[in-house]
């Protein structure tokens, strides 16, 4: 097996509340392999965006802070970094996409030169010959008529444009990994067709390795090879896509499967009830509890679930941190 | 079965002042028909910008300059004067997207569901508060919640609020704009289910908008697909999904990612962005990005044609 590119080991952050501290991540263990595609699966406020901003060294200054664990890139512990260490990985070695393409980008600056900056910042590279990688960026990313676009104001490109260039941006140092949050929800199905196909070819193109933080199981089920389904600051399961989504061994990840209504290969006339999670996630407050967190929501819950963290059970390549994981 | 709602080439523009005294129209909505019959619902999808949300607004003439002939239960809608029209208003009521931006945060949930009573009029003073209590039962809200703000709430409850606040003066027609589009995914399935147990329970028809084609397959009876204002293709739900026609239709449910494994389908990709609402093209307004393009496309619209029953495509390659 190879090296893995990125390892989280027992990672804990914890969240400044008035009441005290809160782990909104605990205990998450996790790896992510050169040229893979992982995805974080779960429901807002299950911890999956938090993670990504301990990977980029971004958890919001005074409030959030790892209080232990490892985050090994490269065999260096990202934890442990400085500003300036880090200001040299993110944007150069690791890079981030956001959910929203309309305010990610400076409007003030036209896109070439926040393509351009990039560059400069972390490659050295000339004015001109910064513009002129820009243009192959933007070319890269599929933005027609590259040459003359590259002076264009973000506000006079529309939203699947936007999501391309900050793409290009993120991909103008060649990453080693790509951090992807939410990148297509606020774009229509078709823009995010074509921002997905470019995604993957790119991926496959420059070897770098994606992590897609969605709850859309779709586009987990098309883009990924592995997955993470985090519930309250933990991971309730992973493990390689096709296996989890056809013999989910959590009820969370069962839950988060069947409450879609999911396009069929046939539809038919029948049209039963949508499987109910019911309830939502719990309070940030009761995150630390050794208990299954799941539990109020879950409707094989019993006395062991309340009263202990269930460890994490080995199905092959498939984990499930549920106490009644081999009966599903 | 009749026809609870009738729409005739229905048009909605809005102005747009470009300099001075110049004003150019955009038509949001452009000479649309459709009907929705009692008792089932009719989801229009569409992308941002196609008009499904301003359709089904202008038709409550809620929003925009509305041209065109639209009947709800007897009633011509377009016609009345405002007074009529305020009242008239109780037989169609809105159920929005944001839950936390269409409540009034200055008001309890109470006041909130009871208001459109006060404000139409449709029922006795003193039987307004049963009526909200029975309400909060039907959404599944608990009695002693009836005191609470909406900040006290979470985005599904709100979105109970929401739905009770649609049902409080017995509507003929409830429009569903994006209803669950806000919400996390386990909650959207309770929303979803809660309408739906709703419609059997009460008889409801719904005009539902949505852009995510997985949540109209499973709630709409009757599918209309729009495209920069127009309607391109309209069927029944088994037809729509399983045979679609129109090349638009079939690069939109080609583009929606999904868990069959089954369902791997070619992807249509469509090239580029849609022309320039404020300048239409001439011909069908899908031929820049179609992949089944000829001459004729361009130079004229091609009209909503029955192709099978229940089934009508504005394609002249359908």
């Amino acid at each position: 097996m190879t090296e893995p590119l990125l390892k989280i080991e027992n990672l804990r952050i914890e969240l400044a509340l008035r009441s005290g501290q809160a782990p909104v991540i605990d205990d998450l263990s996790l790896e992510l392999r050169p040229g893979e595609t992982l995805s974080f699966v779960g429901e807002s406020g299950c911890g999956k965006s938090m993670t990504a901003l301990a990977i980029m060294g971004l958890l919001p200054e005074k409030v959030g802070s790892i209080a232990g664990g490892r985050i090994l890139f490269d065999g260096r512990d990202m934890a442990q970094m400085n500003d300036a260490q880090l200001r040299s990985i993110r944007g150069n070695e690791i890079s981030m996409i956001f959910q929203e393409p309309m305010t990610s980008l400076n409007p003030v600056y036209t896109v070439g030169e926040q393509i351009a900056e990039v560059l400069r910042r972390h490659k050295g590279m000339s004015k001109q010959a910064a513009w002129a990688r820009a243009i192959e960026l933007l070319d890269a990313v599929r933005i027609p008529n590259a040459k003359s676009r590259v002076s264009d104001y973000p506000h006079q490109m529309s939203g699947g444009q936007r999501q391309r260039v900050m793409i290009a941006i993120a991909l103008a140092c060649a990453p080693k990994i790509l951090i992807a949050d939410e990148p297509t929800t606020a774009l229509d199905v078709t823009v995010q067709a074509q921002i997905f196909d470019l995604l993957r070819d790119l991926g496959r193109e420059t070897g770098t390795a994606i992590i897609l933080i969605t709850h859309d199981m779709g586009a987990v089920s098309e883009m990924a090879d592995r997955m993470v389904v985090m519930y309250a600051g933990r991971k309730a399961e992973d493990g390689p896509v096709a296996p989890v989504i056809s013999h989910p061994r959590h009820p969370y990840t069962k839950g988060l499967i069947s409450c879609v209504p999911h396009l069929l290969a046939k539809l038919t006339e029948q049209r039963p009830d949508l499987t109910e999670v019911p309830g939502i996630v719990p309070a940030l407050a009761s995150f630390g509890a050794d208990a299954c967190l799941f539990a109020s929501r879950c409707d094989m819950a019993d006395d062991k679930c309340r009263s202990s963290r269930p460890p994490e059970v080995a199905f092959g390549e498939q984990h499930s941190a549920c106490w009644k994981a081999d009966q599903l | 079965m009749t026809a609870l709602l009738t729409v005739e080439n229905l048009s909605v523009r809005f102005p747009i002042k470009r300099g001075w005294g110049k004003t150019s129209w955009l038509y949001a909505v452009d000479d649309v028909s459709f009907e929705v019959q009692r008792g089932e619902t009719l989801a229009i999808v569409g992308e941002s910008g196609s008009g499904k949300t301003t359709a089904a607004l202008g038709v409550a003439r809620l929003v925009g300059n509305s041209g065109g002939k639209v009947d709800l239960a007897g009633e011509d809608f377009l016609a009345l004067e405002p007074e009529a029209l305020r009242r008239a208003r109780a037989k169609v009521q809105v159920i929005f997207q944001d839950p936390y931006s269409s409540l009034n945060p200055r008001l309890r949930a109470e006041a909130i569901v009871r208001e459109p009573m006060d404000s139409i009029g449709t029922l006795p003073v003193d039987q307004r508060a049963a009526r909200v209590a029975e309400l909060f039962e039907q959404v599944g809200l608990r009695p002693e919640q009836m005191k609470l703000f909406p900040h006290q709430f979470s985005g599904g409850q709100r979105q109970r609020i929401g739905i009770a606040r649609a049902l409080a003066t017995n509507p003929e027609l409830i429009i569903c704009d994006e209803a669950v589009s806000a919400l996390d995914v386990a909650v959207q399935a309770q929303i979803l289910n809660l309408l739906r147990r709703l419609q059997r329970d009460l008889g409801l028809t719904y005009l539902f908008i949505s852009h995510d084609l997985g949540v109209v397959q499973h709630m709409s009876d009757h599918i209309a697909v729009m495209y920069m204002g127009k309607i391109v293709e309209y069927a029944d739900r088994l037809s729509l999904f399983n045979s679609p026609r129109h090349p638009y239709t079939k690069a939109l449910l080609s583009a929606v990612p999904s868990v069959d494994q089954k369902r791997k389908v070619e992807r249509l990709l469509i090239p580029g962005d849609p022309p320039d609402p404020l300048n239409p093209p001439r011909g069908c307004r899908f031929a820049s990005r179609c992949h089944f393009v000829e001459d004729a496309c361009r130079s004229e619209q091609p009209p909503l044609t029955e192709v099978a029953a229940h089934h009508k495509v504005a394609c002249i390659k359908a």
